[in-house]
């Protein structure tokens, strides 16, 4: 029975409709005992003294913890989250300095809410009573808030052993930039900020520490995306063994970009230390200052080219504010370099990175990570040439798109993981004909001057993208059937609303004969699998996808084979159909998987383990309208298609809903969202009220069209479909602002396009046009 | 009585519950630590995500800004009374399974109840209308197509002759 690439309705969705999902608040452990973290109000202080003894004596307080109690652990982090190769770090120029993030601080804090002491007490309402009476005495020093400042000369430390406070940096050269650019006939070029936004998931985080017994383990519980390299980080920490511990992440109310956090170590340490479970969860505002931010870049960016409309080159300097420590080392601005010239043919580029440190939150690859920036930093520069150029934006794409028949193009660098980038495989040229036809462009673009000089401005706006997924270095599965005959299939990457339970299933059970929805599954524990990768950077479908198919093949030959011998054929000649095994050919004889099971002398099991090759390149193009109000500056979206090339999709349905949620991601961070600091390092949006999300009435309806081409590097022909759409959202919608108000001239180089923000460019342009023309 | 404590008596998913609460307990506190109902999910626990949401008395309300002392005497239905225990799914709940309009499942209990207000008061299926009435909770997964699919079609369905 076909199974992949069919829009089968989900298996989760029965017990989180009725309310039976098991997020990590609704958790039950005897003896539970709450934490609270008592955080720094100061962006950048010396702590003079802790006193806790006031809140030690409080009702309920059963200890409290600060940096002198952590005896016989590490007291800080230090590994950063990615290794790379000796021949990536020649090639591209790469210093990296020491990275070191302190589970509760010492001597110094170095940003608002970093974790001074872990107040536990028996129950939530004692622990947030008493966390007041915790008395630290701080001396408040000046903040280092703005990152051009960071790396000015003269500049204070964030850290006393990254000089310059420039914690990474990297340089990509590929071609002669310097003689294109020289040569080349036309250039634009722009200084863009993309505004510092928050992951959000609707679940703030949560975990709980359960102390070893007998038979189990000490056991970490987390809504964590890598669980098992969260096993490998508290080993680091308590100094102890991974086998001695276990991970599990329970059902997990979003996440969107994640890490290492002090929490979790904290409640491992407490429940050893007080040998009963100890249970931390955050809420929102506690979320908004402390999860790991993300985007927060200022990019230079010059792109040259010919009067032809020919691309010639493109250089880029990006400063990324790291906050105030690295944990993620070059990922975010490597990540925008990688994915810097989109699906163009540009054969000269220069891109260099700065990792800066400064005292705001730490950050984090959030959804897209990198591919937003990019492709709006690109997709502006495009239009702005466009206009230089006087051509309609579509055409000056369609003459700079690499053509299909020099795929796959090796992009003359190499990628994160130290492989030479390759694009593996897609049209984009059919991508963006299939766009501009779906969305009627040419007609819209026609009606938009038949609409012109209204109140309202309307503008159109193109965007593409390409999207480095499934990366690596490895993900596990295991298939198997049980005494029952069940197959039960376990998996190390573990889902926080992806529909792995649904889409890995209509993987296994393809191959296996089987119906999705009668195949167990089971996720994100340690306990079950020695080895795994996780849930990030657009990788599940490829690496889980691949790997799960891998066990499911080598679990149908052993079933095969038995069943051969069982009925004295050849397995060529069997068939497995509703988990039946039966020769072909000869009605009446059949045996089930339970008798399967029984006949097998030890349980049927395939484990498997899928080294991608790289990253494989998805794509995508979208395309927005707009309509802007002139006198509040208020955009509302009026129109919006995606299309797509994920490779084999999986599941129709599932891939659909994750372009409409990247889409939305993307509206957010083009039009809504933003984590603001004062000059004091005092966030400023610590509540939903002042941080504001995309709403239902914010996001228009999204048309989403798959022209898939399957990738040669896995064997489904997946690539990853999670954070495309979110890239192309802020490119497309800052493209149709501009677009919407060409006659004032308007560059939009920020985001959030705010409205606020809007109306000062609108009030601005406006001012300038009253001038009357320059007098050359 | 315990200083501090209060008796309430309410009707929560159709049956008369007594608790004994402090006087800050929130209701959203009470249905999930008292009476185990943690279908009602805590997003931010200042009355703007909505994922907490409930019918108080049949009409939408953020249990974690609404005292549990304030539900005395009046009627709770939370998510898991929709459809009880080896009940099929309420329309509604079957509605966003087919549409998938749910991923992480969250914020869906919120929503499930603020859909189910309002169908009860007979809305035209109307997009924009749909739009703003949904944009009442947040979900970060779904970018809100399908919820809006969802509710669209149980409206369709409702004002079919």
């Amino acid at each position: 029975m076909k199974q992949v690439g069919e829009a089968f309705p989900r298996c989760e969705d029965g017990r989180l409709l009725r309310g039976k999902a098991r997020y990590m608040a609704d958790l039950a452990f005897e003896g539970l005992l709450d934490a609270i973290v008592v955080r720094s109000p100061f962006a950048r202080a010396r702590i003079l003294s802790i006193d806790a003894s006031a809140a030690l004596a409080a009702d309920g307080v059963v200890a409290v913890l600060t940096a002198d109690d952590l005896a016989g652990v590490e007291p800080a982090l230090t590994r950063q989250f990615y290794s790379l190769t000796p021949a990536f770090t020649e090639r591209h120029q790469v210093f990296l300095g020491p990275y070191r993030e302190p589970v509760l601080a010492g001597d110094r804090v170095s940003r608002m809410g970093e974790p001074v002491a872990f107040l536990i007490a028996t129950d939530r309402r004692a622990a947030e009573d008493a966390a007041e009476l915790v008395e630290v005495d701080y001396e408040p020093l000046d903040p280092i808030v703005d990152p051009l400042r960071a790396i000015a000369p003269g500049s204070d430390l964030v850290a006393s052993d990254v000089p310059g406070n420039i914690q990474a940096s990297f340089r990509i050269v590929v071609g002669d930039p310097m003689s294109a650019v020289e040569a080349a006939e036309r250039k634009v070029s722009g200084r863009f900020r993309i505004g510092r936004s928050v992951g959000s998931p609707i679940e703030n985080r949560g975990a709980v520490g359960v102390p070893a017994t007998g038979s189990e383990p000490l056991t970490v519980w987390s809504s964590t995306q890598i669980p098992h390299i969260l096993r490998a980080y508290l080993a680091e920490f308590l100094r102890c063994r991974e086998e001695d511990l276990r991970v599990v992440a329970p059902d997990m109310g979003g996440s969107f970009g994640g890490g290492i956090y002090a929490e979790e170590l904290l409640v491992a340490f407490s429940a050893r230390l007080l040998g009963k479970p100890v249970r931390w969860l955050e809420d929102r505002r506690e979320n908004l200052a402390n999860a790991r931010h993300s985007r927060d870049q200022i990019i230079d960016a010059l792109l040259a080219y010919d009067t032809s409309g020919s691309f010639r080159a493109l250089e880029m300097r990006i400063v990324q504010d790291c906050g105030s420590a690295n944990l993620f080392g070059l990922t975010l601005p490597f990540n925008i370099a990688s994915h810097a010239r989109g699906q163009f043919a540009i054969d000269h580029f220069d891109v260099t990175g700065l990792c800066v440190l400064t005292n705001k939150t730490r950050n984090t690859p959030v959804r897209g990570a990198g591919r937003p920036e990019a492709t709006f930093v690109l997709d502006r520069l495009v239009d702005m040439a466009a206009i230089d150029l006087g051509i309609d934006p579509a055409d000056l794409r369609h003459r700079n798109l690499i053509p299909a028949r020099e795929m796959p193009r090796d992009m003359g660098m190499l990628y994160r993981d130290g492989a030479p980038m390759v694009y593996d495989s897609g049209d984009f040229p059919d991508q963006l004909r299939t766009a501009l036809e779906a969305f009627d462009y040419w007609g819209e673009r026609r009606r938009q001057g038949e609409a012109a000089g209204r109140n309202l401005a309307h503008g159109i706006g193109v965007s593409s993208h390409v999207e480095a997924t499934g990366l690596g270095p490895h993900e596990t599965a295991r298939v198997e059937i049980d005494d029952s005959g069940t197959v039960v299939l376990t998996c190390g990457s573990n889902p926080h609303g992806q529909s792995h339970a649904t889409t890995l299933a209509q993987v296994a059970g393809e191959t296996l004969g089987i119906r999705y929805d009668r195949i167990e599954t089971r996720f994100g524990d340690t306990g079950l699998l020695e080895r795994g990768g996780g849930t990030f950077g657009s990788r599940s479908a490829v690496t889980a996808g691949t790997v799960v198919h891998g066990a499911s093949v080598e679990l149908r030959r052993q079933v095969l084979d038995l069943v051969s011998e069982m009925l004295e054929c050849d397995p060529a000649d069997l068939i497995i159909r509703d988990g039946h095994v039966r020769p072909r050919g000869v009605p009446g004889i059949s045996v089930s998987f339970a008798e399967v099971a029984a006949t097998a002398g030890e349980r049927l099991r395939a484990e498997d383990e899928f080294v991608p090759p790289t990253v494989t390149f998805g794509s995508g193009t979208h395309i927005a309208s707009v309509a802007v109000d002139r006198e509040t500056g208020v955009v509302n979206l009026t129109g919006y298609v995606v299309v797509d090339d994920c490779g084999t999709v999986l599941n129709p349905m599932v891939v659909d809903g994750q372009q409409h949620g990247g889409v939305a991601h993307g509206i957010g961070n083009a039009l809504l969202e933003e984590a603001v600091y004062d000059e004091g390092g005092q966030l400023l949006s610590g509540t939903f009220i002042d941080y504001l999300l995309p709403t239902a009435a914010d996001v228009p309806d999204i048309e989403v069209i798959h022209r898939p081409h399957p990738t040669p590097l896995n064997t489904l022909g997946v690539k990853g479909a999670g954070e495309g759409s979110t890239a192309s959202a802020p490119g497309a919608i800052a493209n149709a602002i501009a677009d919407a108000l060409r006659p004032l001239r308007i560059e939009i180089n920020e985001l959030p396009i705010t409205p606020q923000r809007l109306v000062e460019l609108i009030r601005a342009a406006e001012a300038e046009q009253m001038k009357g023309p320059p007098g050359n | 009585m315990t200083a501090g404590l209060h008796n309430i008596v309410l009707t929560v998913n159709g049956e008369e519950v007594a608790a004994r609460v402090e006087a800050r307990q929130t209701l959203a506190g009470m249905l999930r630590d008292q009476l185990e109902l943690t279908g009602t999910n805590l997003g931010c626990e200042h009355g703007v995500c909505g994922a907490c949401t409930v019918l108080l008395d049949g009409r939408t309300a953020r249990s974690c800004i609404v005292l549990a002392v304030q539900a005395n005497g009046r009627s709770v239905t939370t998510v898991e009374g929709l459809a009880h225990d080896g009940e099929p799914l309420h329309p509604v709940q079957q509605a966003f399974a087919e549409h998938h309009a749910l991923q992480c499942g969250f914020c869906t209990p919120g929503f499930l109840l603020t859909t189910v207000e309002y169908l009860d008061e007979e809305p035209a299926a109307d997009p924009d209308s749909i739009r703003e009435r949904m944009s009442a909770n947040l979900c970060r997964c779904t970018g809100y197509h399908n919820i809006v699919a969802a509710v669209k079609d149980l409206v369709e369905r409702r004002t079919a002759p």
